[in-house]
């Protein structure tokens, strides 16, 4: 009985919570304070995962968002101009945009909110939560598997961090100083021999 | 006399009952509701003593060790042999003022010395330190130590940030880019474990080892992610030669430049904890955790090994590793960002992925010493 009870506060009091931080989200005129919320927003609900009895899944998403995501946000942020310059109004063809696709938004959570049934599950079956369980599935090749779109996911990541290297690669400019081929900033290119290397 | 000794032995043999707080708590959930509640502080209270002695023991160890290989002898006024000179300087922490500077963000401010805080906290309470001494163990153990270890970035990189200062700014990014970099080796060493022991919770990797460590029955894989993780955690604790985010020589004191008083020693103190963890993480993974040091097979060998409790191993360990992330501090020089960046992911990067696959080679192939069950 005090287990059920305790379960029931605990959910609206991190359902509560989660409620908050993220009408915060949208409402901080601070960007950092903004990307702090979102993180509590995510962390919150691997609270409620943890209620579900999905514990995984819950590592998972404090890893993937609040150590990965979050992190990448606020690492945007302090590399650009500071929030306090956030002052400047934004011109009509953008206010139009946003509030354009703030009402596609809007429609699409909320024709998925009023189509699905909320059925409770009163049969009380536990849920599993085995990680063998989970990596057998996502590496099983039969009817019920995963392996296709973990091999496709797997490789949309490979192709977005290529891509990352790419653009962020040094081309080595000869006619410039302090550039040259290698990774060490101001060294000449020593995969060429000393005779045809370019003084710097 | 013969029965006595017998009577020893038959004591160290019998199999290690381990058992959580939190088993011990949920057991009694149906009898008695204070046991319960008396168990939660029993946690509670052991983690912040736990917390105390560590940071009073730690930094006082830093200083000698410091004096030793400085040719020095370190703190020696305060108490004998110096031993009371971390509680005094507690004691001028606390009585510090607080400043916040003027133009920083209060509230992040004051938040971020708290993340780091609890963070660290989050982790001790699901260590092994002997088989009854464990508050909670998760059966995703690694995987929410790596992850609880995000929120201590983010307090590092909000600390750096809410300063409004250029020096903690610029420390607070270096320290994020080495802390997502290096996580990635570290977790493709503890990964190897993993896949070694077959589960991700702390307390079975560490019954898993019962013929043998996973340092040494792996044929050399289990040593080289011992010593990727060792270096790739010394990194992400910010520690000697890896310290670049709080240079003192050019960035003054990096993200917590503009910290004083308590919060300041909140940072300070996770930052000797966080050591505490990346060596007892070590030692649970790799050098068998409370586990006494077993050769499987050797009944009498193993027996005699028995004798000495379980936390006293997992202590040795401990204080082992931690010895030698001390002595990587005094010893080496700090190395550059390009040099810092080129180490992970040139050198650490390929020798973690190629030892993962040699790790999946020996799990397929069952080729461990001493097989076991």
């Amino acid at each position: 009985m005090i287990v059920q009870a305790t379960h029931t506060v605990l959910f609206y009091l991190i359902a509560a919570l989660a409620l908050v931080m993220a009408l915060s989200v949208v409402f901080s005129r601070k960007l950092l304070r903004a990307a702090i919320a979102l993180m509590g927003v995510l962390a919150l609900t691997a609270g409620l995962y943890i209620l579900l009895g999905a514990e995984f899944l819950a590592g998972v998403q404090v890893l993937v968002y609040v150590g990965g995501i979050v992190v990448l946000i606020v690492f945007a942020i302090m590399l650009t101009r500071s929030s306090d310059l956030l002052e400047d109004q934004p011109t009509l063809p953008r206010a139009l945009l946003g509030a354009f696709v703030g009402l596609v938004f809007l429609v699409m959570s909320s024709a998925v909110f009023f189509s699905s049934p909320f059925q409770a599950d009163t049969s009380g079956a536990q849920v599993t939560d085995d990680t063998v369980a989970i990596g057998r599935s996502l590496l099983d090749y039969g009817p019920k598997g995963y392996v296709l779109p973990f091999e496709i996911i797997s490789l949309l990541l490979l192709a977005a961090a290529i891509g990352g290297i790419v653009i962020a690669r040094k081309i080595p400019a000869p006619s410039q100083p302090f550039t040259s081929g290698g990774d060490l900033p101001g060294e000449a290119d020593f995969t060429q021999p000393r005779s045809q290397r370019e003084e710097a | 006399m013969q029965n006595a000794m017998s009577m020893i032995l038959v004591a160290a043999t019998g199999p290690w009952a381990a058992k959580t707080v939190a088993e011990r708590a949920s057991e009694s959930l149906d009898t008695s509701l204070w046991a319960v509640a008396a168990y939660m502080v029993l946690a509670l209270l052991a983690v912040v003593v736990l917390v105390t002695l560590l940071g009073l023991v730690l930094i006082y160890a830093e200083r000698k060790i410091a004096g030793r290989f400085q040719c020095r002898v370190g703190p020696m006024r305060v108490g004998p042999h110096g031993l009371l000179q971390t509680v005094a300087d507690t004691f001028k922490l606390l009585l510090k003022e607080d400043i916040i500077p003027t133009r920083a963000d209060q509230a992040m401010h004051l938040l971020a010395p708290f993340l780091c805080m609890g963070a660290t906290v989050l982790i001790i309470a699901v260590l092994p330190y002997s088989p009854t001494m464990q508050i909670l163990d998760l059966n995703i153990g690694v995987l929410f130590v790596t992850a609880v270890s995000g929120f201590g970035v983010m307090g590092i990189l909000l600390g750096g940030w809410s300063s409004n200062n250029k020096w903690s700014l610029i420390g607070a990014m270096r320290s994020g880019a080495q802390i997502i970099s290096y996580e990635i080796s570290a977790t493709l060493a503890l990964l190897v474990v993993v896949l070694f022991a077959g589960t991700m919770s702390l307390r079975g990797i560490v019954e898993s080892q019962e013929a043998g460590w996973w340092i040494w029955r792996a044929h050399g894989v289990g040593l080289i992610s011992f010593i990727v993780y060792l270096i790739a955690s010394t990194a992400e604790i910010n520690r000697t030669p890896f310290d670049i985010p709080e240079g003192e020589s050019e960035l003054t004191a990096g993200f917590h430049a503009e910290y004083s008083g308590l919060r300041f020693s909140f940072f300070f103190l996770s930052e000797f904890i966080n050591m505490f963890i990346v060596s007892a993480l070590a030692a649970t993974l790799f050098l068998g955790g409370w586990m006494p040091f077993h050769i499987g097979g050797w009944t009498t060998f193993n027996n005699v090994m028995g004798l000495i409790p379980p936390s006293l191993w997992f202590a040795g360990k401990n204080l082992f590793v931690i010895f030698v992330i001390m002595w990587f501090r005094w010893t080496f020089p700090r190395l550059r960002v390009d040099q810092l960046m080129r180490l992970e992911w040139k050198i650490l990067l390929p020798i973690g992925f190629a030892n993962l696959m040699a790790a999946s080679l020996v799990v397929l192939s069952n080729f461990y010493f001493f097989p076991g069950k």
